[in-house]
Formats: C-alpha cells, structure tokens, sequence
C-alpha cells in the first residue's frame, strides 16, 4: 500500500434541492481506494450508489449540492476545488467511466472510430492518423472482431455487447488511473455480461488500473473484485475484502440481500426470499438505523440511535451484528 | 472467444448489406417522383433566361388570355424583332407568356421557400440549441422572446416591413425568415432537450469534452436532421404564404411574375379562361406536395434508426 491512496473519498455528501425538499442521495461517505484495486459498490436501487460515483467525476446536474466539507482526493489533488476546466484534464485523462446502458451512451451520428479518437486527439495529442490506429489496437484489446472495419461503423451497427466493448475503449483510451464502470452490464444478456466482466477484469489486470464497479447485482461483484462495500439509503454500511463479506456477513442487510438471490438448488415454486417493505424516503429518513423498518433483527435501540460504521478492515454500520456472541 | 465471433457475425455485413438494401426500397416512386419535379423547377428557374421564349413582361396585345398552343409574334427574350411563337401554355390576361412567367415565376417562389426557412433554420436553430443545452436563463429569454414573436399577428408585421422598407422580394425574404424563427427554434430546443439528458453527452463530459465541443459535436449533428425534416415543411407552407401574400399586395410589386401574382391576376378570368390562374396554381400545387411528400419520406428515414437508438 503506497502512502497516498489513488482515491480518497471523505465525508461526501450529495444533496438536490427538490420542490418537495433537499434528498440526500449520498449522506456521509468515505472510503479510498488504491491503485490496481478494485471496489465494489452495491445496492439497490436509489441507494445513491449511481450518484456517488457521479459526485467523484463531478458529473452531477444543475441541481446538485455538494457541501463544503466533503472531500473526493483523486492522487492527492482534491477534485472539489478544481475549476471546471482543471477538471476537465482530469476526466477522460486521469479517470474515465463506463455508462449503464451502451444503447444511449455512443453518440448515433459519429462513427465508432471518430469517438475514440476525439479523446486521444485532445487528451493525449496524437495526430489524427496516430489516433486512428491506436483506435484500432484498442478494439482488438476490448476483443472487438475486425476492428479497422469497426472503427468506420456506426453504434446502431453494433450488438449491445459490442458496444459496450465500444465504450469501454473509449473510456481505456487515455490510460486512465480510475476507471468507474456504473453498472456496465445491467443492459446486456448475462452470457455477454460475463465475458464483459472478464475484459474489464483483464484489462484493470493489465493496466494497473483501480476500478470501481457500481452494480446491485452481488452476483456480480464476487468474482471481479478485492473489496465491496455495500449502500443502503446514501451510506455504506458495510465494507470488508469480498471474499470476508460472503463468508462472514454481518450486517443485516447484507444477509438479506443475499437471501433474495434465488438459488438453482432450491425446489420449484420456493417463494422468493424478497425484503419488505421499500427504502426509507431519502427526503426524510427514519431515525436511528435507516434500515430498521425493514430488519427481522430490529429492536428499539436500532429505531433510536444510528450505528457508525466501524470495524478495521470488516466495517459494519449494525447494532446487532450477525455471528456475533449474543 | 467463441462468443465474440458469433456477436460479430450478428452484428456484421449481414445487417449492414440489410440496412443498405431496405434504405433503397423505402425510397421508392414516392421519393424519386417528387424529387424530379422539384429539380425540374429549380432548373427552370435557374436557366429561365436561357430559353428560347418572351421575356416575362412582354406583351403580346393581340393574344389576350391565349389557349394553350395558340401561336402569335412576339419579341424573344433579347431581341428587339417579331418573331413566330407558339404560347405553349397560352398567355394571361393582358397578353405575357405564361410559361415564361411561371418559369421565372419559379424563381420567386423558390427564393422565398427556400431562404426564408434557412433564415429560421440558421438563427432559430442556434436558439433553440442553446436554450435546450443551458437552460436557465438563457432558455426563459430566447423561450419569452419566441413566444412574443408568435403572439404577434404576422400579417401586422409584413403590412408593416411593406409600408415602412417597400415591397421588395429581400424584405419579404427576411419578414418571412424571422416569422420562421419561433417554431424552428422550437424544434430545435424540444430535439436538444432531449439529447442532452443523453448519456452520450454525460460519457462526453466523463471523457473530458467542453461544453463548445459537446454542442458542436455530439448536440447540432443529431439536431439537424429533425430540423431538416421540419424544413421541408416550411419551405411548402411560405410558398403557400407567398401566393395568399399576393392577394393582399403584400409580395413582390407588380412587373416581377410570382405564381401568387399569376394566380391573383388571372382570378378575374377564371370562367372564360381558367387555364391563366390553373396553370400556375397546378405549379404551386405540385411544389408544395413535393416537398411535403420529400419531408414525410426524410422522416421516415430517420425516425425507424431513431427508435433503435
């Protein structure tokens, strides 16, 4: 572990102003991450996680309230204090992202090619011929068949799949130290899923990169990264290396989620094991633990007062965590 | 990876040879046909002073309101002699060429249809981009300035550009532009409203793009065809304006043939001889339904790759 991590997220709070009142989609967190590691963010939906990792590439709409005391230290510079246009030879350059659904996130009228080669002409300076071939090397490297015939398609010419692999290049294009893959996967059939999950694996393997893969599906996450942490309406409430969360789950909603994931073993017709209840509205949460209302462990301290996240290398936000001697 | 090769193959030449094959047979007779005669047009206004017939004003005073194919003499365009000439399309009410003036005619109604919705197209496009992309208040001005613009009465503004700078075809050309301005910048706005909440423009911003370049490169280029498409209907509806503008006086004045003039001189003629206001009328008709028919067939076009988006 070097001394400064690649990220450091501290404190961070999103907040919109709505007519209805301020929503806090990300209240309160923190974590960082090394170079060449991989984080896994999971939730469900509206959880904040989409928001959190646009907060740190500092993508957020008009409306958004970031307050002062958050801080987001991408290789030690704080991204908070960087005016747009620092900020914008950060993006693409230094940290790239991968959008949800590779449908929307090509532009339809520039060829395939033409978008890599925007970021290299800008970012890195090549010559446009320079960039045109390193296009080429990188869809060969994202495992795009044919590609100096890709390069000159258009997105609506592609698969799902192969788009994504698009936009994946794109986003490799600059060697970025951070790549922010939100949800990468959630438009595309599981068998493209896997193996889109297995180039991104290679590719963080190959180049050093730190990865952070934003999904609700932990399904996902087991396989393809060191560390996950876990959001529940804005927080994290627990965070430890994958494999210590699936073998010794402790926080409640953890355990739930994993119960809801049907199982091939289980017989036909064994009703889902699904969470009650919705999450607490982001406008005015529950006191106490915000996941509360809906834990088969719940007592009147969790109504009360609200766990910290706590733990060294096992972080868990519960007041009565599981395997723990009662 | 076996599963990369069969995602190429479906993605591959088959779809592509497919997309090229079905664009061809959706073309068809119901795009080639109004084309042609729209090129017809254009290059009868262009070369009108090429042809071998009467300037648009000359008058032949023995041959009022002529039949189709009645012969009379009559100077030629650039000459000063009497010369045999067959009015193909017979002559209006005091005796000028019809085909001449519905040839030059032509020019008229092009100008007008197709520079005034380019004035609206250019400055309301730019408009409705930049209040769709900015919002705020950029968007409440251009938004409140299109509004008042509507809210005027059209015809007030024409009576008063033709009282104030004269009836002349450039003033007509930019009253009619800026009356265009509002719904285009409309259009515009709507298609970038939508665009923008894309997630390409937010992987173009994550990718470190400007706001200049996600305008210029990722906005405007998928604005373009939805306004052209809304073009080809503006330029149908002013040449239309241009013919209803000629009953009221307010087109180009008098010598210049303009098919509304044609149509409005030979209206007092219409049972004697109903070929004098017809012809131009069929001339206008067909234009009109041209570009209508091209525009219904662009949109068909783009809407179906829109939708796979």
């Amino acid at each position: 572990m070097s001394a400064t991590p690649l990220l450091a997220v501290e404190d961070l709070h999103t907040h919109f102003e709505t007519p209805r009142g301020r929503v806090r989609a990300v209240d309160g967190v923190s974590f960082s991450l090394d170079r060449g590691q991989t984080l896994g963010i999971v939730g469900e939906s509206g959880c904040g996680k989409s928001v959190l990792s646009r907060t740190i590439m500092s993508l957020l709409p008009s409306n958004a309230r970031v307050p002062q005391a958050s801080r987001v230290a991408f290789d030690g510079r704080d991204l908070r204090r960087l005016s747009e246009r620092q900020l914008r030879q950060v993006r693409g350059r230094h940290m790239a992202m991968i959008f949800q659904d590779p449908m929307t996130s090509l532009n339809p009228v520039m060829t395939c090619g033409a978008q890599i080669v925007e970021s290299l002409t800008h970012h890195m300076g090549l010559s446009r011929r320079a960039a045109r071939d390193r296009a080429v090397e990188l869809f060969t490297a994202v495992g795009i068949p044919e590609p100096a015939r890709r390069v000159d398609h258009y997105p609506h010419q592609l698969s799902g799949g192969m788009r994504q692999r698009v936009a994946i290049a794109i986003a490799l294009s600059c060697e970025p130290a951070l790549l922010i893959a939100d949800e990468p996967t959630t438009a595309l059939d599981v068998t493209v899923q896997a193996e889109i999950l297995d180039l991104l694996a290679r590719q963080q393997r190959e180049r050093r990169m730190a990865m952070i893969l934003v999904t609700h599906d932990l399904g996902v996450v087991a396989g393809h990264t060191d560390e996950v942490a876990v959001m529940y309406a804005g927080r994290i409430v627990e965070r430890a290396a994958t494999t210590t969360l699936f073998a010794h789950t402790r926080m409640p909603y953890t355990e739930a989620l994993l119960r809801s994931i049907p199982r091939l073993e289980d017989p036909p017709h064994t009703p889902l094991q699904t969470i009650a209840g919705r999450p607490p509205d982001l406008i005015d949460p529950p006191p106490g633990c915000r996941f509360a209302p809906r834990c088969r462990y719940a007592d009147d301290d969790c109504r009360r007062a609200t766990p910290a996240l706590a733990g060294d290398g096992h972080a868990f936000a519960c007041w009565h965590p599981l395997g723990a001697p009662s | 990876m076996a599963r990369t090769t069969i995602d190429g193959v479906v993605a591959g030449g088959d779809a592509e040879g497919l997309a090229v094959r079905r664009r061809r047979r959706r073309l068809g007779v119901g795009f080639w046909l109004p084309a042609a005669w729209i090129g017809l047009v254009v290059l009868g206004a262009a070369t009108a002073d090429l042809w071998p017939m009467p300037a648009p004003e000359t008058i032949d005073f023995f041959k009022r309101a002529a039949m189709p194919g009645t012969v009379g003499e009559i100077e030629l365009a650039g000459q000063t002699d009497l010369s045999e000439y067959r009015y193909l399309l017979g002559t209006d009410s005091i005796g000028r060429d019809i085909l001449s003036r519905l040839v030059h005619g032509a020019r008229v109604s092009l100008l007008i249809g197709l520079l005034s919705p380019l004035i609206g197209l250019l400055v309301g496009g730019a408009l409705g981009v930049l209040a769709g992309y900015y919002r705020g208040r950029v968007e409440g001005v251009v938004v409140a300035a299109m509004d008042i613009i509507l809210a005027f009465p059209a015809l007030v503004l024409l009576l008063g550009i033709t009282f104030y700078l004269g009836p002349s075809l450039p003033n007509l050309i930019l009253a009619l532009g800026f009356l265009s301005v509002p719904a285009s910048a409309r259009v515009a706005r709507a298609n970038t409203l939508s665009l923008a909440g894309r997630e390409f423009v937010l992987a173009a911003k994550a990718m470190g793009a400007s706001d200049l370049y996600i305008l210029v490169r990722e906005i405007v280029p998928n604005v373009v065809m939805p306004l052209l498409v809304f073009a080809m209907l503006l330029v149908a509806v002013l040449i239309v304006a241009e013919g209803t503008l000629s009953f009221l006086g307010l087109s180009v004045p008098a010598p210049t043939p303009s098919w509304g003039a044609m149509i409005e001189e030979g209206r007092e003629l219409l049972d004697e001889a109903p070929h004098v206001t017809m012809i131009p009328a069929a001339a206008m008709c067909l234009t009109v339904l041209s570009f209508n028919l091209l525009g219904d067939r662009l949109r068909g076009l783009i809407d179906p790759r829109e939708s796979r988006l």
